[in-house]
């Protein structure tokens, strides 16, 4: 607010305001709009410079209750306040703090900036590995593939030192002395509120204690901080809720996340839409759809994404030696079931459900879509099962369905498939390490050992043919995609090339905390973050865009290239006789999968699943009016749906080919 | 020479650990014998590498009872 907006205050103005009960020390120092109303001011401290913004009208607050435009019962020390604003009750004081036009605050302790503050940016975070080495600078603009390239990459100190610097030059444009509360917030029944940047719309109620930290907001993404909440060195960012009795210390809510019911958050960050409450997460790196939902569970020293926690899930990072070292890895799409335990060190496969207790360090990158349980103590895999599993199939429709964010500029990019280049690659690995296993070992032989996990060996050929089932129901997705994507009319439009960059078989594709892309493009970017040539989270902004964009193309290419690695020739020297065996082998695929869903789902409707249903009478009929009828069931009808669709589009292609 | 069924019975015994004589031919899998939806893949396999047979995944759903195995296998082998 520039000086040359306000002016001093007249001898009546002061006169009016002292009858009404407000006092200053050096009334010089006040100043106000224009037009100044000292009706609308009562029982007010004024300390230090303090200007106030037309007052006039009537505010709606939150909870829908409507008052005017003043401000009443509170010290205000070098305060600049908008038009239009309702402050009420405010007990020890509001100091050091810019507020925008339109906010409310009323029946709140104290809300000041003490010192310089960057306001919990920049503040260094634990995340990971307990132990340290990993440390991460929160910031409110910065995302989860900056997160993950910060805690996973220290093997390229050239590029944390360029995400280092891109942190401290964000800290210091942002560095102040004041402290911020943006436009129409709203913060009512609060106690205590320090160094803390509020952004617009946000909504404050009920908070016990805000320290050093920033709730970004805006009016298309509201954050709301509830009751009970207890937050120091914190980041908030848009969209997000953070309630009821929330404990946050040291750690990053992401966009459109929800965190309450006492959850206790401490070194740990959780990007877009991840959900938790009850439960405690320490060093956690929870990246999208990160879900905790049950007191007993702690997560600790990992890494999860698109993730479950089932209740009682915990981790051990330690093993009283050197104090708590290890780490865990879940790739995305994983579940814990009730009770799982994992001893970290472990890295497991995407897309795989872990059950049970498990005290082997197992690595089963390359054997995602597993189901992993515990037999008499030791650790058994059944790769591929998880794919054909109704929780996957659901999964799949339900994140991009439940995705909460209504910024326009999402900071977290997504890539939401389940089936893509970095799972297929994984698919393509675990297919070769399967078979292998397989002429390995011996007929005698009960199980097999893979890094530190065992497999069945009579499963070894059954999960093969479940990877091969996954990777012609994926290729032939890619071409579907392909032929609606480009309003294919004949099989050459199929190949028009949009890619910028030539794709081989082994690229190695990653996911970046959700963004899924081809290594490749991913070092041009790291590069230009080590050079300097990207210098603020902007650019990053920017430059990730760039990458989310090809994903498709990429993915396309991908496909060629392995397509004509696996079969000696491209795709696009394919006979018509070859172009239709490899479609109905998509189809078959496609069927076959729905079939083994519809068949997983169908066991929610059979056999021991009623125990307890019916349990003075009849126990079909009660659970028919519970459950439903399986025949009805919603998803079972969408399953056929699915089904006569993969049929309609394999005669759509199959006219391609005329 | 073992009959289908007899082999059957066998591995099914063997695997889900349980005495052959209460097999029957109408015995089903899950309800009767205590098998777990684990233990039903590993059967499939296990009477894949016995019969040196692929039975087909979804198909192999509609195996429930020790008699549907027979029939299902007899058929493969007749093929």
């Amino acid at each position: 607010m520039s000086d040359n907006k306000y002016r001093a205050l007249s001898e009546e103005e002061i006169a009016a305001l002292e009858d009404r009960g407000c006092r200053a020390g050096d009334w010089s120092k006040v100043h106000v709009a224009a037009e100044f109303d000292p009706s609308r001011f009562h029982g007010i401290v004024f300390h230090g410079k303090v200007e106030i913004a037309r007052q006039s009208g009537e505010i709606l607050l939150s909870d829908g209750r409507k008052k005017s435009c003043g401000i009443y019962n509170a010290s205000l020390e070098n305060v600049a306040i908008g038009e239009n604003c309702y402050i009420a009750n405010v007990h020890v004081g509001i100091s050091n703090v810019n507020i925008g036009t339109g906010v409310a605050i009323e029946n709140v302790g104290e809300i000041i900036c003490e010192g310089e503050s960057t306001f919990g940016n920049g503040h260094a975070i634990d995340v990971l590995n307990e132990g340290g080495g990993r440390e991460m600078n929160i910031c409110a603009q910065s995302n989860a593939q900056v997160a993950y390239l910060t805690i996973m990459y220290r093997d390229n100190q050239p590029l944390i030192d360029g995400l280092h610097k891109i942190s401290d030059a964000f800290c210091a444009q942002i560095h102040s002395n004041r402290a911020t509360v943006g436009q129409n917030s709203r913060i009512k029944n609060c106690t205590k509120i320090t160094n803390v940047w509020i952004g617009e719309s946000a909504v404050l109620d009920g908070v016990l204690s805000l320290r050093e930290g920033t709730v970004a907001s805006s009016a298309e993404a509201p954050t709301s901080v509830g009751s009970g909440v207890v937050a120091e060195h914190f980041i908030i960012q848009k969209g997000a809720s953070v309630m009821d009795g929330a404990m946050v210390a040291s750690s990053l809510v992401g966009e459109a996340c929800k965190v309450g019911k006492q959850v206790s958050l401490e070194n740990t960050v959780l990007y877009a839409n991840s959900e938790a409450f009850h439960s405690e997460l320490c060093s956690v790196f929870g990246g999208p759809y990160t879900v905790t939902h049950h007191r007993s569970t702690l997560l600790i020293a990992g890494y999860f994404s698109f993730y479950n926690a089932g209740s009682a899930t915990n981790q051990s990072n330690h093993m009283y030696k050197l104090g708590p070292v290890h780490q865990g890895i879940l790739e995305r799409g994983c579940k814990t079931g009730s009770s799982a335990y994992l001893l970290w060190p472990a890295r497991v496969g995407a897309f795989s459900a872990v059950l049970g207790k498990h005290h082997a360090n197992f690595d089963t990158t390359n054997l995602p879509f597993s189901y992993i349980s515990e037999e008499g103590g030791r650790s058994f895999i059944i790769p591929g099962m998880n794919y054909f599993t109704t929780g996957t199939f659901r999964d799949a429709l339900k994140w991009p369905a439940r995705d909460k964010r209504t910024v326009s500029n999402k900071l977290d990019f997504i890539i939401f498939d389940v089936l893509s280049p970095y799972t297929g690659q994984k698919v393509i690995r675990g297919q070769e390490i399967l078979n292998d296993l397989s002429e390995r070992s011996q007929k005698s032989q009960t199980f097999v050992s893979f890094k530190g996990i065992h497999m069945k060996r009579l499963l070894l050929k059954t999960c093969s043919r479940y990877y091969q089932l996954i990777l012609d129901k994926y290729f032939g997705d890619i071409v579907i995609k392909r032929m609606q994507h480009k309003s294919a009319g004949t099989l050459a439009d199929l190949f028009t090339n949009d890619s910028d960059q030539f794709v081989s078989h082994e690229d190695q594709w990653v996911d970046i905390c959700g963004l899924i892309c081809r290594k490749n493009r991913l070092e041009h970017f790291t590069a230009a973050v080590s050079s300097g040539e990207i210098q603020s989270y902007a650019q990053i902004q920017t430059a990730l865009q760039a990458i989310y964009t090809t994903y498709h193309e990429d993915e396309w290419q991908w496909f060629l290239a392995q397509y004509a690695h696996m079969n000696g020739h491209p795709l696009q020297e394919e006979s018509s006789g070859n172009w239709q065996a490899f479609m109905e082998r998509w189809n078959t695929a496609s069927r076959k999968l729905l079939k083994m869903v519809l068949s997983d789902a169908g066991k929610e409707f059979e056999g021991n699943v009623k125990t307890g249903f019916g349990v003075d009478g009849n126990q079909d009929a009660d659970f028919a009016n519970v459950r439903g009828v399986f025949d009805e069931n919603s998803f079972k009808q969408q399953l056929e749906k699915d089904m006569q669709s993969a049929d309609a589009r394999y005669e759509d292609f199959m006219k391609l080919l005329v | 020479m073992a009959t289908t069924l007899e082999r059957v019975k066998n591995i099914t015994a063997e695997l889900l650990k349980i005495d052959p004589s209460i097999i029957q031919k109408d015995s089903r899998f899950v309800e009767d014998l205590g098998a777990e939806s684990i233990q039903s893949i590993e059967l499939v396999a296990a009477f894949d590498e016995e019969f040196d047979i692929e039975m087909d995944e979804d198909e192999a759903l509609s195996v429930k009872s020790v008699g549907d195995a027979v029939t299902f296998i007899d058929r493969y082998l007749e093929g």
